[in-house]
């Protein structure tokens, strides 16, 4: 790849767009799809869209938080196994 | 058995107290999305902690102790569940990011993404992610609630990183389906029904 600015057409920047938003690409492909999002208006909603979809997928963290009596259930069976603190 | 921490050194069971006990809430998260249920998840986590204690040795020093119990704890899971483990057909062919592109589109033209910014979406779809079937659901945990990498995942789930791909990809497009249900239910997709669409609220 001697050129890292390759440009890239709309079918293909949101084709690779959720390996873009994971950075899975290489960093020229990665270069180029952001290349290509940051001048494309047609583009930019549907990674604003996936953007918003992946920021509240991992608010999902905070849904099932562990109840304070099952880790102390943990500590107390390993206790029993050896664990000393 | 005997270098596991329990009966190995007090510097083993000081390692094992530092690198795994602080990654318990995201193990149970896990394990809940797994079980779906929270009392098989807590036997389930109980299962990973005890397996990790005793295996601790096996644990090689520098690597990443919460992917380490990701693991253990997806394994102790297929153990339990493998006289009924359910076949989920995975679809054939490949799926980009064109199949998330063309379902906001839908959402465009119905106005059912306004509710993207005008509600919080991850009550519902912590929801939509208990439906998910496996072993979508899994995937979809990993990378986008526990921020492992593809690579990650694969060695956690034991799969070839273009299946953590796939099956990534069909999950988020799975629950972004889902997610429309839920703005139309909320009042978001007004011109779905004017547009003869499937279904009203």
């Amino acid at each position: 790849m001697p050129d890292g600015r390759k440009e890239i057409d709309c079918s293909t920047a949101i084709a690779e767009l959720w390996d873009y938003l994971d950075q899975e690409l290489t960093p020229e492909r990665m270069n180029a799809v952001r290349s290509h999002l940051d001048r494309c208006a047609g583009c930019h909603p549907h990674l604003e869209f996936a953007q918003r979809f992946l920021d509240a997928l991992h608010r999902c963290r905070g849904e099932n938080a562990m109840p304070e009596e099952l880790r102390l259930a943990v500590l107390s069976r390993l206790r029993k196994e050896g664990l000393t603190s | 058995m005997d270098d596991a921490a329990g009966s190995g050194s007090a510097e083993a069971r000081s390692e094992f107290e530092k690198q795994v006990l602080p990654w318990m809430p995201d193990v149970y998260r896990f394990a809940l999305s797994l079980t779906r249920e929270p009392a098989e998840a807590e036997d389930l986590l109980q299962e990973t902690y005890l397996r990790a204690f005793r295996s601790w040795q096996t644990f090689q020093p520098g690597s990443d102790a919460r992917r380490w119990l990701f693991t253990i704890c997806r394994n102790a899971f297929l153990r339990q569940r493998e006289r009924q483990r359910r076949e989920v057909v995975e679809e054939e062919g490949d799926l980009d990011g064109s199949a998330s592109f063309l379902l906001h589109a839908r959402m465009q033209s119905d106005g059912s993404d306004r509710i993207l910014s005008r509600v919080d979406l991850a009550p519902a779809l912590n929801a939509a992610l208990a439906e998910l079937p496996e072993p979508f659901r899994s995937t979809v945990i990993l990378v986008d609630v526990e921020d492992q990498s593809y690579e990650e995942a694969s060695e956690i789930l034991g799969v070839p990183i273009g299946t953590v791909r796939s099956r990534l990809f069909r999950g988020r497009r799975q629950l972004q389906e889902k997610l429309i249900e839920y703005a139309k239910d909320a009042g978001f997709a007004a011109a779905a029904t004017r547009d003869g669409g499937s279904n009203d609220a």
